[in-house]
Parts: C-alpha cells; sequence; structure tokens
C-alpha cells in the first residue's frame, strides 16, 4: 500500500502572495491542502487602544493606518460615528467632497486589488496597467488632501479643504477616460481563457456560508445577495445618487472579480453624477466646537468601504477623549472563512482564493 | 569544415580545434543570453510603459546584465544546513550541460552547423530532457518544502509536455523524410512548415513554452506560489548558472523553432541575396520576441491544468496530426 | 483562443504607448501646492502657545519657550522647537491649529538618514527648511 506523508507548509508571514504579513499554516498532502490555519497579528499596532488615550481628532490620521488603501472611507466611518454622538450637521458641500473622495478612493482600492490579484496568478503585467490609473487617482487625491495614501482629509464636522480651482473638472475629464481603460481591462484579462480556468468555480461558498461567516462587501455579493451599506442604510448622500449594487451568481473567484470590476464602473456613475451636481457655494465645515466633547453615550455606525461594510463603535464618557473606540473591519471578518475554503485545494488555489478575498493587513490586524 | 574534423583522425591538434570551436560557441551564446536578460526587461518594460533598465550603459541600460552578473558572482554561495550537500552542488551542473549540448545539432546557417547529425531532431528531444533531472535534483536537495513541490511539479510537467512535443515532430519529419535537422531545413525550400503544419507549429510552441519553463507555464517557480520553486534556496552564482540554462534552452529552443518551421536559413522568395544567417537571426528574433510577448500577457496556467492541456488536448491533437498528414503524403505525394 | 488573442493584441498597443512613469531621480515629481511635507518654522512668529505639540498625534513636537527679552512687550518667545521625524507622520495637525501659521508645511518629503540622530530636527533647521513651502495654509 503505498502511503503519503502530510507535511507542514508555513506560507507567510514573508509569502509573496500573502499581501503583508499574513501567515498561514498549511497541512498538505502533496499539493492538496488538508488544513489550513490563519495567523494573524504581524502587523497588530494596537489602534482601539491608542485611540482611547487620544482627543478625537487626533484619532482621525490612525484611521487613515488600518485600511491604507482607503483611507477615505476609514476616515469617514470615524467622523461619521462622533458626529452622529454629537448630532452635528455636515454641510452639503462637504458631503459631495467626502461622496466624491471616497469613491475616487474605492476606484483606486479596486485597483490594486485587481493588478495584485492577477500578480497572484502569475501575470505581472496587468499591475502596472493598474497602477497607471490609480497613479492618476492618487494624484487627485493628493491635490484635494496633500497626501498621497494617509490622506486624514475629513475632519470631524466636514473636510480639511475645499477642492482646489478645476479640480472637479479634471475629475469629469477622467471619468470617460477610466471607462475606457476599464473596457480595456476586460479586453486584456476577463476575457484571458487561461484566466477564466483559474478562476472559475474556485472557492466556492453559498449565500448562506457567507452571512454565517458575516462576510461582507463583494465577497458577500458575490453569492447572489444583495446588500450594500449603501442602498440598505444609506449614509451621506448616497440616496441622491442613481447606482446599481452588482451581484454573482455562483459565489466563485470569477464572480467576486466581476463584482468588483462592476462597482469601479458603479463608482464611476456616482462620481459623475455628484460632479454634476457638485454645488458652487458653501461652506465645508459644519458649526463645530472648538474643543470636541460628545455627550456622554454610544453610538454605532457602518458604512461600505471597497473591502465591505465597515463599522465603528465610540463610547462616550463626555470628555474629550473616547472611552472605547472600536472598529468592525471587513477584512478580519473576511478572512474568517478562508480556511474552510482551503480545505481540498491546491497550493495555486490557494493564491487565487487568497487574493479574491481582498485583504489588507493593516485592517486585517488593526 | 565540421565534418572534416570529425571524420578525420583523432590528434591532439583536433582536441584543441573542438574546444576552441565550444568555447566560440558558448560565448557566442552568453553574448545572446545578455543581451536576450536584457531585451526580456526591455521588452517587459515597454509593454508595462516604463522604462525600464536605464542606470548603468546608458538610458538603453547596456550594461545592467553584467552588472547583475558582477553582483552574482561576488555574492555568497550559502549552502542550507540540511541540503544534500552533494546533490545541491551537481544540481546546477545537471541542469545546465545538456542546454550547451542540444546548440551542437543546430544548424545556424548553410555553413556553420557544428555536428550535422543524421538523428539532429532526436538528438536534441533526447539530450533537452536530460535537465528535469537537475531540477528535481536541486529541488530535493535543497531540503526545502517549496523547492520539493518545484522539482516534483517539474518532473509532472515535464511528462504531459514531452510526448506532445515529439508527436507534433513526427509530422515535419514525415513529410521530410530524415531527421537530419539539414534536411529538413532545405525541404523547406519552398513553403515553410509552419504554413503545412500549422497544428504541429501551435503544439510545438505551446509544449515548448512548457520546456522552458517561462510564463504561463512557470510553474516551476511560480514566484506568486512557490516563493521560486526549485531556486529557492539557491544563491549567487550556483542559482546563475539555473538562469544560464534557462536561457540557453531560449536560445536553443527558438533556433529549433526557427529551423524547423520558419526555414532556417532560407530566405524569403525574392530576397535571396540577404546572406542565411541573417535570415537566420531575423526569424530566430521573431520567435525570441513571440515568448517574451505571450509571457508578459497571460497569467499562470495552474498545474494540473496544464496536465490536462497535455494529455487530453495536445497529445490527441498531435496524433491525429501524425495521422492526417500520413495519409495526405500517402495519397497525394507517394 | 480568442481572448487569448485579444489580450496579446492589447499588450502590442501598449508595447508602442509612451512611457507613464516619473523619471524621478533625476525629475523631481510634480507635487501639489497642498501636499504635505517636511515643516517649515519660523521662530519669529511663534507665540509659545503649545497648540501644535498638544494636538500631535504621535507626539513628536517638543518646544520650550522663554520670557521676551524686550522688556516692553508681553508673551514669550520661543527658545527651543524639535520634531522628531522618527515619529512625525505629516498629518498636518500642527500647521492647521496654529493661530500664527509659524509652523507650515513645504513641499520637501525626503526624509532618508543614516543615523537616527539626523532625523531629529532642531529650530534651526527647521527654520533654514526654506524650499517649496506651501502657499495656502488654512484650509
Amino acid at each position: 500500500m503505498i502511503r503519503t506523508e502530510e507535511m507542514l507548509l508555513n506560507v507567510g508571514p514573508q509569502h509573496p502572495s500573502t499581501h503583508g504579513v499574513f501567515r498561514l499554516v498549511v497541512k498538505m498532502d502533496g499539493e492538496r491542502i488538508i488544513e489550513a490555519t490563519p495567523v494573524v497579528g504581524y502587523l497588530h499596532r494596537g489602534t482601539e487602544k491608542i485611540a482611547e488615550d487620544l482627543l478625537y481628532t487626533q484619532i482621525i490620521p490612525y484611521t487613515d493606518r488600518m485600511d491604507y488603501l482607503s483611507a477615505m472611507t476609514n476616515n469617514y466611518v470615524y467622523c461619521h460615528a462622533v458626529e452622529t454622538l454629537m448630532g452635528l450637521e455636515v454641510p452639503e458641500k462637504a458631503e459631495f467632497l467626502r461622496v466624491i473622495s471616497m469613491e475616487l478612493n474605492r476606484i483606486a482600492s479596486h485597483l490594486v486589488w485587481w493588478g495584485t490579484n492577477l500578480l497572484d496568478l502569475g501575470a505581472f503585467t496587468p499591475f502596472l496597467y493598474a497602477f497607471r490609473e490609480r497613479e492618476m487617482i492618487l494624484n487627485f487625491l493628493n491635490e484635494l488632501s496633500g497626501s498621497r495614501l494617509n490622506y486624514s482629509y475629513m475632519r470631524i464636522g466636514g473636510v480639511k479643504w475645499d477642492a482646489p480651482p478645476g479640480w472637479i473638472e479634471k475629475v469629469q475629464d477622467f471619468i470617460p477616460y477610466m471607462r475606457k481603460q476599464l473596457a480595456g481591462y476586460h479586453d486584456f484579462v476577463t476575457g484571458n481563457e487561461i484566466f477564466l480556468n483559474r478562476v472559475q468555480g474556485i472557492g466556492k461558498y453559498t449565500a448562506e456560508d457567507a452571512f454565517n461567516f458575516s462576510l461582507s462587501g463583494a465577497n458577500l455579493r458575490c453569492t447572489g445577495a444583495s446588500y450594500d451599506v449603501r442602498k440598505d442604510d444609506p449614509y451621506s448622500i448616497y440616496n441622491r445618487f442613481e447606482f446599481k449594487i452588482p451581484v454573482g451568481e455562483n459565489g466563485d473567484a470569477f464572480d467576486r472579480y466581476m463584482v468588483r470590476m462592476k462597482e469601479i464602473e458603479e463608482s464611476i456613475n456616482i462620481i459623475e453624477q455628484a460632479c454634476e451636481q457638485f454645488p458652487k457655494e458653501g461652506s465645508i465645515l459644519g458649526k463645530v466646537p472648538k474643543v470636541i466633547k460628545p455627550p456622554a453615550g454610544e453610538t454605532f455606525v457602518r458604512i461600505e468601504s471597497p473591502r465591505g461594510e465597515i463599522g465603528c463603535y465610540i463610547k462616550s464618557e463626555g470628555k474629550t477623549k473616547p472611552y472605547r473606540v472600536k472598529f468592525r473591519r471587513p477584512s478580519f471578518h473576511n478572512l474568517q472563512i478562508l480556511p474552510k475554503l482551503l480545505v481540498g485545494e491546491s497550493m495555486s488555489n490557494l493564491v487565487a482564493i487568497l487574493g479574491g478575498i481582498d485583504i489588507v493587513l493593516g485592517e486585517v490586524d488593526g | 569544415m565540421m565534418n572534416e574534423i570529425m571524420t578525420s583522425q583523432p590528434s591532439w591538434l583536433n582536441v584543441l580545434k573542438f574546444t576552441g570551436l565550444g568555447v566560440a560557441l558558448i560565448l557566442v551564446v552568453i553574448l545572446f543570453v545578455t543581451y536576450a536578460i536584457l531585451a526580456e526587461r526591455k521588452v517587459m518594460a515597454f509593454m508595462q510603459m516604463r522604462p525600464g533598465p536605464n542606470r548603468i550603459g546608458g538610458k538603453l541600460g547596456i550594461l545592467q546584465t553584467l552588472a547583475d552578473v558582477l553582483k552574482l558572482l561576488l555574492k555568497e554561495n550559502i549552502t542550507p544546513k540540511s541540503a544534500d550537500k552533494l546533490l545541491f552542488l551537481v544540481a546546477p551542473v545537471i541542469a545546465f550541460a545538456p542546454a550547451f549540448m542540444v546548440m551542437a545539432v543546430i544548424p545556424f546557417s548553410e555553413n556553420v552547423t557544428f555536428a550535422n547529425l543524421n538523428v539532429g531532431v532526436l538528438y536534441y528531444v533526447g539530450i533537452s530532457g536530460l535537465s528535469i533531472i537537475g531540477i528535481v535534483a536541486a529541488g530535493w536537495a535543497s531540503n526545502n518544502k517549496y523547492s520539493l513541490l518545484g522539482g516534483m511539479r517539474a518532473a509532472a510537467q515535464m511528462i504531459s509536455y514531452e510526448i506532445p512535443l515529439v508527436l507534433s515532430l513526427l509530422g515535419v519529419i514525415l513529410l521530410t523524410g530524415s531527421m537530419n535537422l539539414n534536411d529538413i531545413i532545405k525541404a523547406q525550400d519552398n513553403v515553410w512548415y509552419i504554413f503545412t503544419q500549422p497544428i504541429a507549429f501551435v503544439i510545438f510552441f505551446i509544449a515548448a513554452i512548457a520546456e522552458l519553463n517561462r510564463g504561463p507555464f512557470d510553474l516551476v517557480e511560480a514566484e506568486s506560489e512557490l516563493v521560486g520553486g526549485f531556486s529557492t534556496e539557491y544563491t549567487g552564482f550556483r542559482w546563475a548558472i539555473f538562469m544560464l540554462a534557462e536561457y540557453f534552452y531560449l536560445f536553443a529552443m527558438s533556433s529549433l523553432i526557427t529551423v524547423l518551421f520558419l526555414g532556417g536559413w532560407q530566405p524569403v522568395m525574392f530576397l535571396g541575396f540577404i546572406p542565411g544567417s541573417v535570415w537566420f537571426a531575423l526569424k530566430f528574433l521573431f520567435v525570441v520576441f513571440l515568448f517574451l510577448w505571450i509571457r508578459f500577457t497571460f497569467p499562470r496556467i495552474r498545474a494540473d491544468q496544464l496536465m490536462e492541456l497535455g494529455w487530453k488536448v495536445l497529445l490527441p491533437l498531435a496524433l491525429a496530426n501524425v495521422f492526417i498528414t500520413a495519409i495526405i503524403k500517402e495519397i497525394f505525394f507517394r | 483562443m480568442l481572448g487569448l488573442a485579444k489580450g496579446l493584441k492589447y499588450t502590442l498597443k501598449n508595447f508602442t504607448k509612451e512611457i507613464v512613469t516619473y523619471d524621478y531621480p533625476e525629475k523631481s515629481v510634480p507635487l501639489p501646492d497642498r501636499f504635505r511635507g517636511i515643516q517649515k518654522f519660523y521662530p519669529e512668529r511663534c507665540i509659545v502657545c503649545n497648540q501644535c505639540a498638544n494636538i500631535c498625534p504621535t507626539q513628536c513636537i517638543h518646544l520650550t519657550g522663554k520670557k521676551d527679552p524686550d522688556p516692553s512687550k508681553k508673551g514669550k518667545v520661543i527658545e527651543s522647537y524639535n520634531i522628531n521625524f522618527e515619529l512625525c507622520i505629516l498629518c498636518d495637525f500642527c500647521t492647521e491649529v496654529c493661530p500664527t501659521e509659524a509652523v507650515v508645511m513645504t513641499n520637501n518629503f525626503e526624509n532618508s538618514a543614516y543615523t537616527r540622530d539626523d532625523l531629529y530636527k532642531d529650530l534651526t533647521w527647521l527654520d533654514n527648511n526654506n524650499e517649496n513651502i506651501r502657499e495656502e495654509n488654512k484650509g
């Protein structure tokens, strides 16, 4: 009787395809995975604990560094939570700037995902095409906020800067360009038979599984469940825009890919509408007291980040510093399903599945 | 000239001549490798809209590869503590030696052939299969799980592509009636085999990419999955030898494709005044460009899918091609 | 096979297109005016109000003041002002709270050094950091 020996393979924390310092202890029989145990925490910085010792304003730069690919949404969820707690009104113009910057950031984040996912699958070139477009978005956000990645753009009650002169027009010019490039991406990758063979039917799960593992974002929508906080629990001014929630059917890696690609399209639509309706006049910061001191109480708000539902819980005791800040970090929750998906798959599928889940380690480890 | 030496009495002078010719060839090929690596990086860069190596040797980065080789030579040679020391040392040599041996049969122009073997095609295919042993040995000797997986993949991959590769050649051999590469070129006087044997060409080309371990069939290295596969533990010059072997094969395989399907040094129609070696070089460079182009465009194929492709698609196609060629030859060209 | 051919066409089309990358060390990357770079400090404007040190999320600013040497004037003048760039995350809060725009951002971002001590910028260094000073400092 021929018997094979199981071996323990340590994937990461310095593996090229773990998108940071993620570690996966895999028990393998040949190339078949029997058991996979994710080990997280290599990038833990204790954001939530540090936040307890900071003024409410000071926490904003720390939220940038959680999901560093979409700092805008992190900024927003935190500011939104404090505003809810204090009952602050945010001026219309500030909300428009927030929505445009968040959606631009969503496109940038999905582009990074697109590039790195294909890099995992062994295609190097798409990565650089994605970064070409991302560079333009980063330049927009740089012009707006003064930074390319850790924007710290939003303030409690508004935003830091008004749009510079001509900025909205530049973003409007970018919209048709991005649509053209997106069509090119589909030509280049989506129809590619090798790519389709790599992702179709890989890492399949049902909507029920997705809910049980509390997945959100594209990881949930790929199963056909239409759930997007922007539509189901509208925040900011999202109810003013027309956009669709793309959903998949089969819940495999290909559907996750298609959902994200369509989300880029929808984000472009939102930006287009927001730029058209952009108010010329108005202030960018609401009536905010000099010292931010929310009344005692607690609140939880949630918004849709590129990776899923990001939530922020704040408990205040009426002081200048919060008693407790907690973030529901979507990457961390999305990662939970990974051990289940990996059983029985090969090493090649491991990177395809992990890449398809789209994790950012800064967010997973908090 | 080669035939003269081969048929003459053995003498020390002949040994010297052989060595000299061998060194000359290896220098030519190393020159090619130096610039193939640069070309690869430049082609990749241009396809990705970036300038590529442009620091050492002016804007074109002429000296980039030399600098890289120098760096590799200066690096420490690390042998893992629990590695199989002897095998670890020998594996690069086993992988490299066949890569150079196969060059002997390739006719670079009308006059430049190092060994005019009657079984040139068979020699090439047989010898080139040997370097897989080096890769498997490297994967085993490194005592690294990623290397081992890479080595195992290499073995599995080799079995599945080598058979369609050989079978696709049968079509060409049937039409020529000879396994001598010079005869095959002469038989393409009027029509290249790419036109009479298109299926064979496609199969051979796909199998050739797999044989070269280049994208989209670079499963053996698969840096995003296996970190570097068989070469994970190799450093410095030993690693460079593996790379050298890979690019030697690129040279040899592109030459072979030029010879078998693109008419070797045969000129295009009425452009006969251009010497054969130039024609060879042009066709050869086109084939190399095809390899690079494909590498930078496609994602990596999965190991089981490659085997599926080899056994379920390429093998039946190659067999059908052989049958059809045989029938056509029997009926029309008797 | 059609998808593969389309992909090949796409890369070939880009083969001849213009290079889009920055020629970075030779040419500087174009940066907008708002870019947040290493701070410039004007000692004569500072009123030693300590707001920048208080708002700093990473506590990287340390400053001390002394009594104004001119006895006719009230208030303090700055004595030492240090920013530790091992910690500074260039979040822009110090310039935002500064009532006299004594500390402002520049567009300089090259901050690598061989030793940690080099990252500890003192008043003189920050005062001499005169290039590419940001024009608009309040949102």
